[in-house]
């Protein structure tokens, strides 16, 4: 594969829990590479992994064996999250800042000049469709909003590489739509996107690739073209449905 | 969100090493006056004001002493209770409401975003300090009449930069324990080592009257170890006569503060960068 932007390997992760000091294994053996320019969709069912495995690339936690590169740089160097976007899974945010000032805050911890920042702040809204609500306390906003919001946040240092969990959670159909057009134009763009998403039909239409996650493992990865070309697959959900089913009864173990 | 795409492609921007820790500070700041500091400032301006009042019309002579003594006991309670309760959440609520993802996910470092928190409570914390002097300036002012204005002022200023040297202390001991411990434990431990911070001087002396030289001797690292609050209220005391300390003692008092407040913040930024966010 040319140009690897994000390689895992052999990535696993073991949590131990705090009262029995049992432990649990919710990653094992991930390996991965994604391309310059691809578009990487991680589906799987609830618990599989998918979350833990962003954690993993991005440094938010440290691998128990294994590990993952990010541009060329261990998961978590500075110089590789200077250049990547993040949302997390149902995102939080500073209730008490409005919209614009987050942005304008997330700016600021890329180190970007004021100007800058603010012709940011101003296109990012346009782009979510939050210019009438940029200067509203976050307090105020509905999920479908913070959802948004954390889309514009992920992008206000024009990411090489970004990694969405849930993009689509929150969001009502038109929301949807208008998140897919943006990844569209991030891959025209050559933006590598990496995103996790239990909405089939948006994974189907957006991505180039697919992995598919149980139970901490990755199972199966596939071109998207080759799911629905192939013949053997009505659509993707079918595809996922008959790799989970296969996996459950070929035995893989609960942990 | 359809229509113009916006400018998402393209050239990435150079971090800058303060940009980070002063943006930190600044949502900090923001975070503390918006959520809380206008009762206290409330709270405060209500005791002293009924205070001037009640004392004003006892007239015994004593009552402008009186009420600046009590009013610069409310400014170090209430400054200390902002440093203690805000501080004491100033991590563990960003790691509780998943805010840290945001931060850690940017190229932030952990001294960077500790540095960034503990200047913005500070900030804070010297805003209220400022604003609660300024009032009881105005109501000692008002109640005592212009005579010997500039002594008082300069009198209160010093007294005032006292009090938030002991806070900038605790703060940043509320600041460490928040970034292992709960908010209900980080109060605990921060109360508890302020109050034994104070107690400091009679550990010492305990430790020369006991005959055990172990116990003697686990008394004086322990004296060692606590920060010397006692010694910023035993010149507090010299400034209530009058008696304004030499510069060397200033100097040592300013530098040690500092000194202590540099360790807590380096063991905090070490928690913080060793930590896992899952």
């Amino acid at each position: 594969m040319a140009d690897v932007v994000i390689q895992a390997t052999n990535l696993s992760k073991e949590l131990t829990s705090s009262l029995l000091r049992r432990k649990v294994r919710i990653l094992s053996g991930l390996n991965l590479q994604v391309a310059r320019g691809e578009t990487f969709g991680l589906i799987g069912p609830n618990g599989a992994g998918k979350t833990t495995s962003i954690k993993l690339m991005l440094g938010l936690m440290r691998p128990t064996e294994g590990a993952a590169e990010i541009l060329g740089m261990p998961a978590g160097d500075k110089k590789a999250l200077a250049q990547l976007g993040y949302l997390p899974e149902n995102p939080y945010f500073y209730s008490h800042l409005t919209g614009r000032e987050f942005l304008d805050f997330a700016g600021q911890l890329f180190g970007i000049e004021k100007k800058e920042r603010s012709e940011r702040a101003q296109e990012l809204t346009k782009l979510v469709g939050l210019t009438e609500a940029a200067d509203t306390q976050m307090r105020k906003y509905s999920k479908g909003m913070l959802q948004r919001l954390g889309i514009a946040q992920s992008l206000i240092n024009r990411p090489q590489l970004i990694f969405w969990d849930e993009p689509m959670s929150g969001l009502d159909p038109i929301g949807r739509k208008d998140v897919r057009q943006i990844l569209f134009h991030l891959k025209e763009k050559g933006t590598t996107i990496f995103f996790n998403s239990h909405l089939l039909p948006d994974v189907n239409e957006v991505c180039d690739r697919v992995g598919v996650m149980n139970r901490g493992q990755l199972i199966v990865q596939e071109d998207v073209k080759n799911i629905s070309q192939g013949g053997s697959y009505k659509d993707l959900e079918d595809f996922f449905l008959e790799v989970i089913a296969k996996a459950e009864a070929g035995g893989q173990a609960r942990s | 969100m359809t229509g113009n795409s916006g400018n998402i492609d393209g050239k990435q921007a150079g971090p800058k090493v303060f940009e980070p820790v002063w943006a930190i500070a600044l949502n900090t700041f923001r975070e503390t006056v918006r959520d809380r500091i206008l009762y206290a400032l409330i709270l405060f301006a209500a005791i002293v004001t009924v205070l001037g009042i009640v004392l004003g019309s006892l007239s015994v002579g004593q009552d402008i002493r009186i009420l600046k003594d009590i009013g610069l006991a409310a400014i170090s309670f209430i400054g200390g209770i902002i440093a203690v309760f805000a501080g004491t959440n100033l991590v563990y609520k960003e790691v509780e409401r998943r805010t840290i993802y945001l931060i850690f996910t940017k190229p932030v470092s952990g001294w960077q975003f500790v540095l960034g928190k503990y200047i913005g409570l500070c900030l804070c914390v010297a805003v209220m300090v400022a604003a609660m002097g300024a009032f009881l300036i105005f109501v000692i002012t008002a109640a005592s009449g212009s005579a010997g204005f500039a002594e008082q002022l300069r009198q209160m200023g010093q007294e005032l930069a006292l009090i938030y040297l002991e806070l900038l202390f605790v703060t940043a001991l509320a600041t460490f324990f928040s970034t292992f411990s709960t908010p209900v434990m980080s109060v605990l431990f921060t109360l508890a080592i302020w109050l034994a911070g104070h107690l400091g001087d009679s550990l010492f002396e305990l430790g020369k009257l006991t005959q055990n030289p172990v116990i003697s001797q686990f008394l004086s690292v322990i004296f060692y170890c606590l920060p010397d609050f006692a010694g910023l209220t035993r010149i507090r005391g010299h400034l209530l006569y009058g008696t304004v300390p030499g510069i060397e003692v200033l100097t040592y008092l300013v530098t040690y503060v500092f000194a202590y407040v540099l360790m807590l913040l380096v063991l905090a930024a070490i928690v913080t960068e060793r930590k896992e966010y899952t």
